[in-house]
């Protein structure tokens, strides 16, 4: 089963928040993580597919067939919410076997089928406890079972991770990826956080103002992003405004950048994207693209240490194991991108 | 604030409660006391089991509050669902006005019906214009529909403030969750707003109802001693020349009883539900 959407559009009354034109599928046990900004459109997405919301333009189709105009209640959908919505009234146990009795599920058959999900979930100790005597990580995984219970024809997922501490965050992130794979079920993820989205989604759509910017694997998204706003969003980015001032040359802040040029015409305005660990840290003197600097802000990470060097008009960063000292820094020519300029200033990271 | 360099010295603590001790002591323990003494020393019980009219007048006052305590509940979940999907401002405004008739008295509401409802009652009159009898819409107001009329005028604020932090704190997520899961709207109410709300509902009907059972001013005021419940037995048997007393205490002290016991219930079915969720 899949999920397409198709020039979907809504609007909230007369603001400009809400989705615009956008096109997405999400193929069979696929799962994709939608990311942005908040107001971006992703919560929106959601409440489409869902049935929460009513689109203004466009369709969705579940499973190949057209859903837009469905309850929520006849689109066959496991959804876990941002703050779970778990029944305080009911029994973990109950919770999971609620979408059973729904179905008309019997009282022993729907019993023996939540409990083989809690398991799954290692809950069986936990089964007859209410929500409140639950841990946060419980609740998610009670959440996720009743979602999956009733084996519904996709999984959505709101920001599914962020009641969480970081420290279990990690592990419920690795448990809804394997949960997701062993289903085989189309999964749509919202979440505004990129480390959750890059680690553990198929692809991932990247929104921003209701428009989806790019809808890639996470790989092409952090080597090969469309545009400034998506190369800023997803992981650290150096991004310099210049102008190609001759074949193979960017004239920016730091000075003329050494790269590849040949999709762009001399005189033209460019974004130079390079990515802080590309930069290496090199002995003075000259070289391409070899610049001289100050470290302004030096940052110890553990295995990483990432810190700035003031270079001519501009800044850039540096992410590097070694903890020499720098006084010079090399951007290596294939690693920098060009990417076209923009007028809005995206937020930056 | 529990260092114990301010530790009050204990004598103090007991200075400072006498007040308050003695007060409870000569105005409710020691008239409770001389009540249920006199209840308790001759046949006053047994006289009351006997008296088939008292007996009624039990039924009659538990009647009335049941039907007013209900009334009281399906208005006052209404009105408490309406303010809880209003934004924060609007909905204060609304409760400070929905609070109002918590301030007056029983006779105040009383006269208050009169003057709309009586036999020259300004809407009596409006009615009479489209030809509704002014005696009927009276004898509806100076009777026991009257009564629980008046009393859920006062109730239901009761059960409005006891119920809106129950609404306004539901999370309306669950009811899409349980959409998203193959209920309809009404099946979702059912399932699981309504018992999330059963307890605290509860609990607001049973202190309501106990009210309505005690009281008597806009009784009194409204049906005089014609109709025959216990307050307003109570009142005639001591406001009678050569009342019989133990009779009469041993009537309060039945009349407490049952309200205490609808209170007690309310305040652990409340306690109850609120272990679970918190």
């Amino acid at each position: 089963m899949s999920i397409a959407v198709d020039h979907l559009g809504f609007r909230y009354g007369a603001g400009t928040a809400g989705l615009d034109d956008v096109t997405l599928e999400v193929g069979p046990g696929e799962l994709c993580a939608v990311i942005g900004p908040s107001g971006c459109g992703k919560s929106t997405l959601l409440k489409l597919v869902a049935g929460f919301l009513l689109p203004q333009a466009g369709r969705i189709a579940i499973g190949g067939t057209d859903a837009g105009s469905l309850p929520p209640r006849a689109r066959d959908l496991g959804i876990v919410f941002q703050n779970y919505a778990l029944f305080p009234h009911m029994s973990a146990l109950d919770n999971v076997a609620y979408p059973l009795k729904l179905r008309g599920v019997g009282r022993a058959e729907r019993r023996r089928r939540a409990g083989e999900m809690l398991e799954r979930a290692r809950l069986s100790a936990e089964a007859d406890r209410h929500p409140a005597q639950l841990s946060g990580g419980q609740q998610q995984r009670v959440a996720l079972s009743r979602a999956l219970v009733f084996r519904p024809r996709a999984l959505l997922l709101d920001e599914p991770l962020s009641a969480l501490d970081a420290a279990h965050r990690a592990d419920m992130r690795d448990e809804i990826r394997s949960v997701q794979r062993e289903f085989g079920i189309a999964t749509l993820h919202v979440t505004h956080d990129q480390e959750e989205a890059l680690s553990i989604a198929d692809r991932v759509a990247v929104m921003r103002g209701g428009r989806l910017q790019q809808h890639a694997s996470p790989r092409e998204l952090y080597d090969a992003p469309v545009n400034r706003f998506v190369a800023g969003f997803v992981g650290h980015a150096n991004l310099l405004d210049g102008t190609v001032t001759a074949p193979g040359v960017v004239t920016t802040a730091i000075g003329p950048l050494a790269c590849d040029t040949r999709t762009q015409t001399i005189g033209a305005a460019v974004v130079a994207l390079f990515r802080p660990e590309a930069v290496r840290p090199a002995p003075a003197g000259g070289g391409t693209n070899r610049f001289a600097g100050a470290v302004l802000r030096d940052r110890f990470l553990g295995s990483l240490r990432r810190f700035d060097v003031a270079v001519g008009d501009g800044v850039v960063m540096v992410e590097t194991a070694s903890r020499e000292a720098v006084a010079a820094i090399e951007i290596p020519p294939a690693s920098i991108r060009l990417l076209p300029p923009e007028t809005t200033n995206p937020r930056g990271s | 604030m529990a260092g114990p360099q301010i530790r009050t010295p204990r004598l103090r603590l007991i200075a400072l409660a006498a007040p308050g001790l003695a007060a409870l002591g000569f105005f409710f323990i020691l008239p409770l006391a001389v009540v249920a003494g006199e209840a308790f020393a001759g046949d006053a019980f047994a006289r009351f089991l006997a008296s088939a009219d008292l007996i009624g007048a039990l039924g009659r006052s538990l009647l009335l509050g049941i039907g007013a305590g209900g009334v009281s509940l399906v208005v006052g979940i209404a009105v408490a669902l309406h303010l809880s999907r209003l934004p924060p401002a609007r909905r204060a405004l609304l409760q400070l006005v929905i609070a109002l008739p918590l301030t007056f008295s029983g006779l105040i509401i009383a006269y208050g019906f009169i003057l709309v409802l009586g036999r020259a009652g300004f809407v009596t009159l409006l009615l009479a214009e489209i030809g509704v009898d002014p005696g009927q819409v009276a004898a509806l107001l100076y009777g026991p529909a009257g009564l629980v009329m008046a009393y859920a005028y006062y109730l239901t604020p009761r059960v409005v403030l006891m119920l809106l932090p129950v609404f306004a704190n539901f999370d309306q997520r669950q009811i899409d969750a349980a959409e998203s899961m193959g209920a309809g709207r009404a099946r979702a109410l059912i399932d699981i707003l309504a018992p999330q709300v059963a307890p605290t509902a509860f609990a607001a009907f049973c202190l309501v109802a106990a009210v309505a059972i005690g009281t008597y001013g806009t009784a009194l005021a409204l049906v005089g001693t014609q109709l025959d419940i216990l307050p307003l037995r109570l009142y005639s048997m001591v406001a009678d020349a050569g009342a019989d007393f133990p009779l009469a205490a041993a009537t309060s002290i039945v009349l407490l009883a049952t309200c205490s016991l609808l209170m007690g219930v309310a305040e652990v079915v409340a306690a109850r539900a609120e272990s679970r969720h918190v």
